[in-house]
């Protein structure tokens, strides 16, 4: 066991001083670059804290799609994009773009909160 | 680098009749995928273009100049270009230099700072008029610097987007899912025209007076015009502003009605939904891309890595379209 802070305060923190403290001192062209660090922190420190939940989530939902018992989330991605690439699932288009949709609100809750309800 | 380059831009310059004196090269960030450098002179400013070492474009930069040489000539608002090198010429790498254009290019700035609002109201018309002009420049000219495309444009581009994922080789089944979307939806062929290929908010100059140029041609191709449109409309170079979709500014009957009286070709709404739809997949393809650039050590930069986990937001906007 570590000591407090967890990974994901230790990140946030870092994420306040870049955004916070070093943002307004940089010359103006590098300040994208400090925020854009800043938000890698804050994209991790959420990864961390949801944990395996969500790869469960799009494992089971991929195997759903396929389905198959595929054993791990990458292996079935790749599945699932190869039968749609080789046009296998065509006549499932308009079933699977929700469901798709499952999968990416996932990304998104990590990557960037609040874009799949479009309140930004 | 930039002691020996700022000498050779000199003389390259001093050859076209004057010497601009010494000069100062820096780096201007934010480049896709080619270096830009800000060449300062006493009396003048320049901007160069040119290839990293070792990388090849899409459109060769000697095209890419020739091209927005005749955009030039057609009233569309680029910077003026001076002279392109070939690679191993004086720039190095092959390049191209051209006039500094005042104003900035970066979004947030056009779309937040007061001294932008009258550039704001004029903006959306401007862009409508400029991209008219692009589409109208002769095929016969600027398709010779350009791959002829054979049969349904939709379906050339669907191809050449689908080969880049594949170079990657990251799994994106919302990604696929949309391929084979865009592949039945297709809405037929078009008159062929140059497409810009990246005209959106991001890579237009703009000042108070609005658009000033359109910059960065290196995706230009032969295509569907309405794709262009498309992709100037997707939610990611709306940059917040998601009730406007042209460029975060305004709306597409005004944008459409002054490409029209620009003499655009009338262009059909479900057409540029199709694209827009496209434009999600390109854009979900180039993150993917960057980010590998970064993993694969072709230029490392935290930038580029954080494009991997934006991936995600073209395919919501995708899906939404689709679904």
């Amino acid at each position: 066991m570590q000591d407090r802070p967890t990974a994901p305060e230790l990140l946030e923190s870092v994420a306040e001083y870049l955004f916070g403290e070093l943002r307004p001192e940089v010359p103006r062209e590098q300040r994208f670059k400090v925020l854009v660090a800043a938000n890698v922190c804050a994209v991790v420190a959420r990864e961390i804290r949801a944990g395996e939940e969500p790869d469960r989530e799009d494992l089971a939902l991929f195997n759903e799609l396929l389905g198959e018992e595929v054993e791990d989330v990458h292996g079935a991605a790749v599945e699932l994009s190869r039968r749609l690439r080789a046009g296998e699932l065509d006549d499932r288009i308009d079933e699977l773009a929700p469901r798709l949709e499952e999968h990416v609100r996932r990304k998104l809750e990590i990557a960037r909160p609040g874009y799949s309800e479009g309140d930004e | 680098m930039p002691d020996s380059l700022a000498l050779n831009v000199r003389s390259v310059l001093a050859e076209r009749g004057s010497d601009p004196g010494d000069l100062v090269l820096k780096p201007i960030p934010g480049g896709a995928s080619r270096e830009t450098w800000l060449v300062e002179g006493d009396e003048s400013r320049w901007v160069l273009r040119r290839d990293p070492e070792g990388s090849v474009s899409l459109v060769p930069i000697e095209d890419e100049f020739a091209l927005i040489t005749q955009a030039h000539e057609a009233g569309v608002p680029v910077p003026q270009p001076v002279l392109s090198e070939p690679r191993g010429g004086r720039f190095g790498s092959a390049g191209m230099l051209m006039s500094f254009v005042e104003g900035t290019s970066v979004a947030p700035r056009i779309l937040r700072k007061p001294e932008f609002e009258q550039a704001r109201a004029r903006l959306t018309a401007q862009l409508g008029d400029a991209l008219a002009r692009i589409h109208s420049l002769p095929v016969s000219e600027v398709g010779a610097l350009l791959p002829a495309v054979e049969g349904d444009p939709a379906l050339a581009q669907i191809d050449e987007w689908e080969r880049q994922l594949d170079e990657i080789g990251e799994p994106l089944p919302a990604v696929e899912l949309g391929l084979r979307w865009l592949r039945a939806n297709s809405p037929g062929p078009a008159e062929p025209r140059l497409v810009h290929g990246d005209f959106r908010l991001g890579n237009f100059i703009v000042d108070e007076d609005g658009l000033a140029a359109v910059i960065d041609w290196e995706l230009a191709h032969l295509g569907d015009p309405a794709e262009d449109i498309g992709w100037l409309c997707i939610r990611s170079w709306r940059f917040g502003n998601d009730d406007r979709p042209v460029a975060g500014v305004g709306g597409l009957d005004e944008f459409i009605s002054a490409y029209e009286s620009a003499g655009g070709a009338s262009v059909d709404r479900d057409r540029i939904r199709y694209w827009e739809a496209f434009g999600n997949v390109k854009w979900a393809v180039i993150c993917a891309r960057q980010a590998h650039d970064h993993l694969n050590g072709v230029r490392r930069s935290h930038e580029l890595a954080s494009l991997g986990r934006r991936i995600a937001e073209p395919e919501w906007d995708l899906l939404e379209l689709i679904s």
